[in-house]
């Protein structure tokens, strides 16, 4: 369970970014944040693994408070946190290998990672996750030569070799075609229905919340002005939606899920 | 223009005759006045250089001629076409700027610029004269460039050498002092054989006018040389030093016969004994084949020409790998998404930037020169000026690298657990590579390619030597040299561009 209490970020040049944001994620929950660019949910996101380090607040993570880590504690904390972005993040010029093996990295002697010398089944790891998103053909690849839709396949495998328990997706679909994101969501769908990851995911278009969200809560200039379940997403109405988003919103259509693999 | 075009609606502050009157007076005032103020000041600016430039080379042209009109006048007798124009295109430009002044009272009125053209032929003209342009030279004195050209174009002749072998026989004679003849030389069967007659005589000797009178002629006899063979006479004076005696400017010389005999008269060559020589003075006649022997050698300026150029490109790598080792530690202070953290790292930062680009901005070739007073000449010195240059523009460009990486990466390896190390190895390192590759390729051509002509201040490498052998007017040598420069450089620039489209 993450329990997230009286969050504040202030960023140095003053701009308020999280204002006493409060919440909890249980264990197996798919949360869905929404809210326009620069409502805060990236900071949110960051904060939870640290990324940024919030002002003021708590995040207490299955009893332990990641906000009070120490380094090397924040790194066994983020190890258990897998995160895939909306730029994928990869890095270009190593091979998908290398890049699905670089999740292990907080696992390992860090002197033999500096020497790309891996414990033995960290390949076989790798490869597994590979397959679990269907790449495994890319492997030899440089990262850069995948299209945007594998890309991300690629961060979701360097996040599964984690072995994470929370998953933190930051916009993981808003770089990609509307089909593309069914397939990407789709993975993080069967992650947190078969092993039971609680994935927390920022998102922009009504149609894939209401489709994947068990849990939303909405950002507006850094506060929480909407929380809702599954049921009371199913119910939401455009009119709600332009409320968290602002008067000029428009509902965009995602295209039909029913499309994406499953 | 189009800033002016767009205030055209202003009124002018005085009439159309006003106007002109003033800017008669004070070029560019009436323009000024008519509320065209960077007009009137561009015209200002642009007369008053333009005669302060025609005074300073009229009073060179005029100079030692004592008073106003003698330096007018004797600068026009030097350069009577520069002077003239000089004069009537200020003429023409003040008038043509009255002119201007009075039209530009009229708001309504379009621009000239044409005026600005002038201007600028004018300051050609006197560019021109300036920089001291000869055409007529550049096309009369053209073949006079083709001698040296020619010779560096082809200079493969002087890349090769033969041993020599040489075939000789000498013969006494008695020069200028009494005494007993000496005797003939003995015949030895197979060995080549030379006598005189006659066996005494008078050396050639200089009037007080500095003229020949001619010495004794006498004639050589050759026997079993080779036959049909250009054969040289030497001369060896009584301490036996040997010079080759010329008649008319050419050196004496004769063809042997079928028999490998000659017969040569000659003129005892003009040499001084000095008045304390004592006692009878034996010269020697000799005469000599040289031909070449065994295969074709490397000379000496293509061997020195090798050695130097395996220098110079070990002169570019020192400096490119010491510009490496100094640079990046530097590169960091001067990247500024690192050092943006605190004022303090922020000063740091702009005082590395400053010190970089203040000794990027001084040429290799200067700090050759300090170098050369630092650790005296050769390559060493060539090497600490292209590092220091080299330092300066690698910490530039790769502090520009480090200010381009994605932090995305960076976010990623972080968020999987990975310690700073880790980070930096993952995300850092392999986006820098690329950058860090092709910039230091690119140095070290840079620097091959400089350390060829640093030579030419002491700095070692292949410059100095070019600059030896243009300065000893051994074009075929020189030309060796840049030959092999050209081919190093040519090489390296198609080698440096292909590691480059590698990594990148």
């Amino acid at each position: 369970m993450l329990e997230i209490k009286n969050l504040t970020k202030i960023y140095p040049d003053g701009t308020l970014a999280l204002d006493d944001v409060s919440f909890t994620v249980e264990d197996g929950e798919f949360l869905v944040v929404i809210g326009l660019s620069g409502s805060g949910k990236s900071t949110l996101l960051r904060c939870i693994n640290r990324l940024i380090d919030p002002t003021k607040g708590q995040i207490i993570m299955d009893g332990q408070d990641i906000t009070a880590a120490e380094p090397s504690e924040l790194r066994r904390i983020r190890r258990k946190i897998g995160m895939i972005f909306q730029h994928f993040n990869l890095v270009d010029r190593s091979s998908v290998m290398t890049n699905v093996l670089s999740g292990k990295l907080g696992y390992i002697n860090p002197w033999a990672s500096l020497l790309h010398k891996y414990p033995p089944g960290a390949k076989k790891e790798a490869m597994a996750a590979l397959e679990k998103v269907g790449i495994t053909d890319q492997a030899t690849k440089r990262a850069d030569e995948l299209s945007g839709g594998q890309r991300q396949r690629v961060g979701i495998a360097r996040a599964l070799m984690q072995n994470p328990s929370m998953m933190l997706a930051d916009e993981p679909v808003a770089s990609l075609d509307p089909v593309l994101a069914h397939t990407i969501l789709g993975y993080l769908e069967q992650l947190n229905s078969e092993s039971h990851i609680s994935v927390i995911c920022s998102l922009h278009y009504l149609d894939l919340v209401q489709r994947y969200a068990t849990k939303v809560i909405g950002l507006r200039d850094g506060q929480v002005v909407y929380r809702g379940d599954r049921e009371d997403i199913r119910k939401m109405t455009d009119g709600q939606f332009k409320e968290i988003y602002g008067e000029e919103a428009v509902r965009v259509n995602a295209g039909e899920f029913d499309q994406g693999e499953k | 223009m189009s800033q002016i075009i767009k205030q055209e609606k202003k009124r002018s502050f005085v009439t159309a005759p006003t106007a002109a009157l003033l800017s008669l007076l004070l070029p560019g005032l009436g323009q000024i006045l008519a509320r065209r103020v960077q007009r009137g000041l561009l015209m200002f600016g642009a007369l008053v250089s333009i005669v302060g430039l025609l005074v300073w080379r009229i009073t060179l042209l005029g100079r030692l001629a004592e008073g106003f009109w003698p330096t007018l006048f004797k600068s026009l007798d030097r350069a009577p076409m520069f002077v003239a124009f000089g004069l009537l295109a200020i003429a023409g430009l003040w008038l043509w700027i009255v002119i201007d002044a009075a039209k530009q009272t009229n708001p309504n009125r379009q621009f000239g610029n044409s005026i600005f053209v002038l201007i600028l032929v004018v300051f050609f003209t006197i560019g021109w004269q300036i920089s001291e342009i000869d055409l007529v030279k550049l096309s009369s004195d053209a073949n006079e460039a083709w001698v040296p050209l020619s010779k560096i174009l082809w200079p493969w002749e002087a890349a090769v050498t033969h041993d020599t072998d040489t075939v000789e026989a000498g013969a006494k004679v008695l020069v200028d002092s009494e005494g007993q003849a000496p005797p003939v030389p003995e015949k030895t069967e197979g060995e080549p054989y030379l006598r005189v007659s006659p066996r005494k005589g008078e050396l050639s000797k200089l009037d007080e006018d500095n003229q020949v009178i001619p010495g004794t002629k006498i004639t050589v006899y050759g026997e079993n040389f080779e036959p049909n063979t250009r054969t040289q006479i030497w001369w060896s004076d009584s301490i036996g030093n040997e010079f080759r005696p010329r008649y008319q400017g050419e050196y004496v010389s004769v063809m042997t016969d079928s028999e490998g005999s000659f017969e040569k008269e000659l003129i005892m060559p003009y040499r001084l004994i000095p008045p304390s020589a004592k006692g009878q003075q034996i010269h020697k006649v000799m005469a000599r084949q040289v031909s070449q022997v065994g295969p074709p050698l490397p000379s000496q300026p293509l061997i020195l020409t090798i050695e130097l150029i395996i220098e110079t490109i070990f002169m570019g790598m020192m400096a490119t790998i010491f510009g490496i080792i100094f640079s990046v530690p530097i590169s960091f202070l001067a990247a500024r998404n690192l050092m943006s953290t605190s004022w303090l790292t922020l000063t740091i930062y702009y005082l590395t930037r400053t010190v970089l680009n203040i000794v990027r901005a001084i040429e290799p070739l200067i700090w050759a020169l300090i170098a050369v007073v630092w650790v005296g000449l050769g390559p060493f010195a060539g090497i600490v000026a292209l590092t220091i240059h080299s330092i300066a523009a690698l910490g530039k460009l790769y502090s520009e690298a480090i200010e381009g990486i994605n932090p995305g990466p960076i976010e990623a390896i972080q968020a999987t657990g990975a310690n700073k190390l880790q980070t930096i190895m993952y995300a850092v390192v392999p986006q820098m590579i690329p950058p860090f590759v092709s910039f230091t390729i690119y140095r070290w051509d840079i620097n091959v390619r400089m350390s060829t002509v640093i030579g030419m201040v002491g700095g070692g490498g292949i410059g100095f030597l070019l600059v030896q052998y243009i300065r000893l007017l051994e074009y075929k040598s020189a030309g060796i040299a840049v030959w092999f420069i050209a081919l190093t450089v040519a090489i390296l620039d198609y080698v440096s561009a292909e590691i480059r489209q590698k990594f990148v």
